[in-house]
């Protein structure tokens, strides 16, 4: 599979809370490969939170190091680490974090308004993507006018729209109910296999990981187990889900 | 984030907040008048007295006379003589801020005859150095003659009537001044009854002089100049022709004189000379003082209006300020997910010092609009509020002057620009630290799974 994408190379976190100290992430290597759809998998509580935000950039390394397509994310600037996720970080959110004074498609061309793109040319692939999520009717609607469900999927839209090498998935699911759970999963399954992009996902949620290539098991700010999924769930098999394209409710 | 992206999300950002963003920008815009009209009424009173100053050409003049008025603490007044001889000339040369001074005789005994006809108006004898000094209007033809050719020279005052009359017969006659035809003489009457023959003195036409016509009044307008040596050489042969005591009178009003001007170098400097010549016992007189009392009230308007505006605009800064801590307490998660999505830090700091900036903006624009309305109404009300603080204080002269035609309040075309452009300023600056706040505002809030 050629280099990893991502390399996680002893990575501490310590948190420093008056005399006490936490060692939220201890000191945790692993590699993750290019179109790998990998889940960090704990219960609240175990670093698997703290360990993908060290990997998007968003938190410090107390020590260690962690290389994201070859290049260390440890000392990059503040304005690198911008370009550097404009370019090749995609983020879902369990709260969906939508901005709600904007509608959906001006929500998910917000990553390319940063990347500096045309006004014309991010509308178009801002209704694309939109399109594909199923979403062809809700595009001039705002996040309070939607269900959980579709507010995810425009969460989805918004962090492929920018066709991002890695997706930064926490708790993506973590809000919805168990249909819906199963139509977002397969949405970013579908649309991650289909550009050969990496998604990292994390979730407390075991029923889950079997959507994953490669599940980490985290267990305070350690890792337990890194087990390689042979026969993970592809789009269109799981039950309850014949298609993503659900019809607008 | 392009300019335009960031323009159109600044605007979206203050039109969702609406209330708030017009309450703050009534705050700019109640600054931004009080600050306009408080700088056009400025300018319109400097502008009044640079025009009444225009109007009366010596202001910077101060007068000593031998013959000057006190006014006791009851308000009466009582003549008080003064010695000016040339010790106190020399002295008055020595004094800071002094541009010129010279001796003012102005003898009404002497005049321009021509036979039985004499012309009206004083013969004033001056240092003949002093005339540009004291701003006098130029000459219509040809320059001052200096201290070497003054001598016989005859300067007319812009406003000297060139009017011969005969007073000897029944009748009044009179006939225009003619310098080529009449035979002119100049005449000494002081001691007239007592004198054996009238004193004459013949006079060249090709000697007399007229000052240029100008639009300002100054002091002196009426009289002919002589040169003060050569008005002393024709006293002298004058006081030769006169009985013993009358010649000892002539010659101490030689040696004392009716009175000394002083040309101070600025406006402002005049009270502090009036104020020496007190301390050197001199009682003098200047149109200053009377102008006085009323560009210190002037100022104190000023400044009373300036405080006024800087307050406003003080309050309103805090108010910029505060609005946009409210707002970036509100948009904490909004900020953290635009950081996440890949925003610049440098754009989110555009983005908060555009929204603050343009709340100064659009208050300082409306602010201007209504500053025209104020200046409007201050103009037509305010001519005779001026009038009635300063006229009754002041000589009627010089309150006319002040509230005729100038306006008090004056918008220069540069004004309404400043106006916008300090609003503007002033929504940057307490937008400043805002904007630093929000771009300190971390990422991890967007993740934080809250709501």
């Amino acid at each position: 599979m050629g280099k990893p994408v991502i390399e996680v190379k002893k990575a501490r976190k310590v948190y420093v809370m008056g005399e006490e100290r936490i060692n939220a992430v201890n000191g945790v290597s692993f590699t993750i490969d290019r179109g790998e759809f990998c889940c960090l998998l704990g219960t609240s509580g175990s670093g698997k939170s703290t360990l993908l935000n060290l990997m998007a950039g968003i938190e410090k390394l107390t020590s260690g190091d962690i290389l994201i397509m070859g290049e260390s994310i440890r000392d990059m600037s503040e304005n690198r680490l911008a370009k550097f996720r404009q370019e090749n970080l995609g983020f879902v959110f369990q709260a969906y974090n939508l901005i709600g004074s904007m509608t959906a498609v001006e929500n998910v061309e917000l990553p390319l308004v940063f990347k500096h793109m045309g006004a014309s040319q991010r509308r178009k692939r801002a209704i694309a993507i939109l399109k594909k999520v199923g979403l062809t009717k809700r595009m001039y609607h705002k996040p309070k006018e939607m269900s959980g469900g579709q507010q995810q999927r425009v969460g989805i839209a918004r962090a492929f729209v920018a066709k991002p090498a890695i997706v930064f998935a926490d708790e993506p699911t973590g809000n919805l109910d168990t249909r819906t759970t199963a139509e977002v999963m397969e949405l970013i399954k579908s649309m991650a296999i289909k550009h050969h992009q990496t998604v990292v996902m994390v979730t407390h949620d075991v029923s889950l990981a079997g959507y994953a290539d490669k599940i980490i098991r985290v267990l305070d700010g350690n890792i337990q187990s890194i087990e390689i999924n042979e026969n993970p769930v592809n789009p269109g098999q799981s039950a309850g889900s014949e298609t993503y394209e659900k019809p607008e409710e | 984030m392009s300019i335009a992206d960031l323009l159109l999300m600044g605007l979206r950002n203050l039109f969702r907040r609406k209330a708030r963003t017009i309450l703050t920008i009534i705050g700019v815009v109640i600054g931004t008048v009080s600050i306009v009209v408080m700088i056009s009424v400025g300018i319109g009173v400097n502008e009044s007295f640079d025009a009444m100053i225009m109007q009366n050409g010596s202001m910077t003049v101060i007068d000593v006379s031998s013959n000057a008025w006190e006014e006791d603490e009851s308000g009466n007044y009582t003549n008080v003589k003064q010695k000016l001889n040339q010790d106190v000339l020399n002295q008055l040369k020595e004094l800071d801020h002094v541009k010129a001074v010279t001796p003012y005789i102005v003898d009404y005994s002497m005049q321009i005859t021509s036979g039985s006809y004499s012309l009206g108006g004083g013969i004033a004898a001056i240092d003949m150095d002093c005339y540009e000094e004291f701003g006098y209007p130029p000459l219509a033809d040809g320059t001052y003659p200096n201290a070497e050719n003054a001598s016989g020279k005859f300067i007319f005052g812009t406003d000297v009537e060139k009017t011969l009359y005969d007073w000897s017969g029944m009748r009044m006659k009179t006939k225009e001044l003619d310098p080529e035809h009449d035979k002119l003489e100049l005449t000494c009457m002081q001691y007239e009854n007592n004198s054996p023959k009238p004193f004459s003195y013949k006079l060249n036409p090709m000697d007399f002089v007229d000052m240029m016509q100008t639009e300002s009044s100054f002091d002196g307008m009426y009289n002919i100049f002589v040169d003060l040596e050569f008005y002393r050489g024709i006293m002298q042969k004058y006081a030769n022709t006169l009985k013993l005591s009358d010649r000892k009178k002539v010659m101490n009003s030689l040696e004392n004189y009716d009175s000394i001007k002083l040309n101070v170098d600025n406006l402002n400097n005049v009270k502090e000379v009036q104020e020496k010549l007190k301390e050197m016992g001199l009682r003098s007189d200047s149109n200053m003082q009377y102008i006085q009392p009323m560009k210190d009230v002037a100022n104190i308007l000023q400044m009373v209006l300036g405080a006024i505006g800087a307050i406003a605009m003080l309050v309103s800064a805090i108010n910029i300020a505060n609005t946009m801590i409210m707002s970036i307490y509100e948009r904490t998660r909004e900020i953290g997910i635009m950081k996440v999505l890949g925003c610049k830090v440098s754009d989110i700091r555009m983005l908060f010092l555009f929204e603050a900036g343009m709340m100064g903006l659009i208050g300082g624009i409306v602010g201007i609009i209504l500053s025209y309305a104020a200046s409007i109404g201050i103009n037509s009300v305010g001519g005779s509020f001026l009038l009635d603080a300063f006229g009754s204080g002041v000589g009627m002269s010089v309150g006319e002057g002040m509230a005729g035609d100038a306006p008090l309040s004056v918008i220069p075309i540069w004004l309404p620009l400043f106006g916008a452009g300090f609003a503007m300023f002033v929504g940057l600056v307490s937008g400043f630290f805002p904007a630093l706040k929000a771009t300190r505002i971390s990422a991890i809030e967007a993740m934080k799974s809250a709501e």
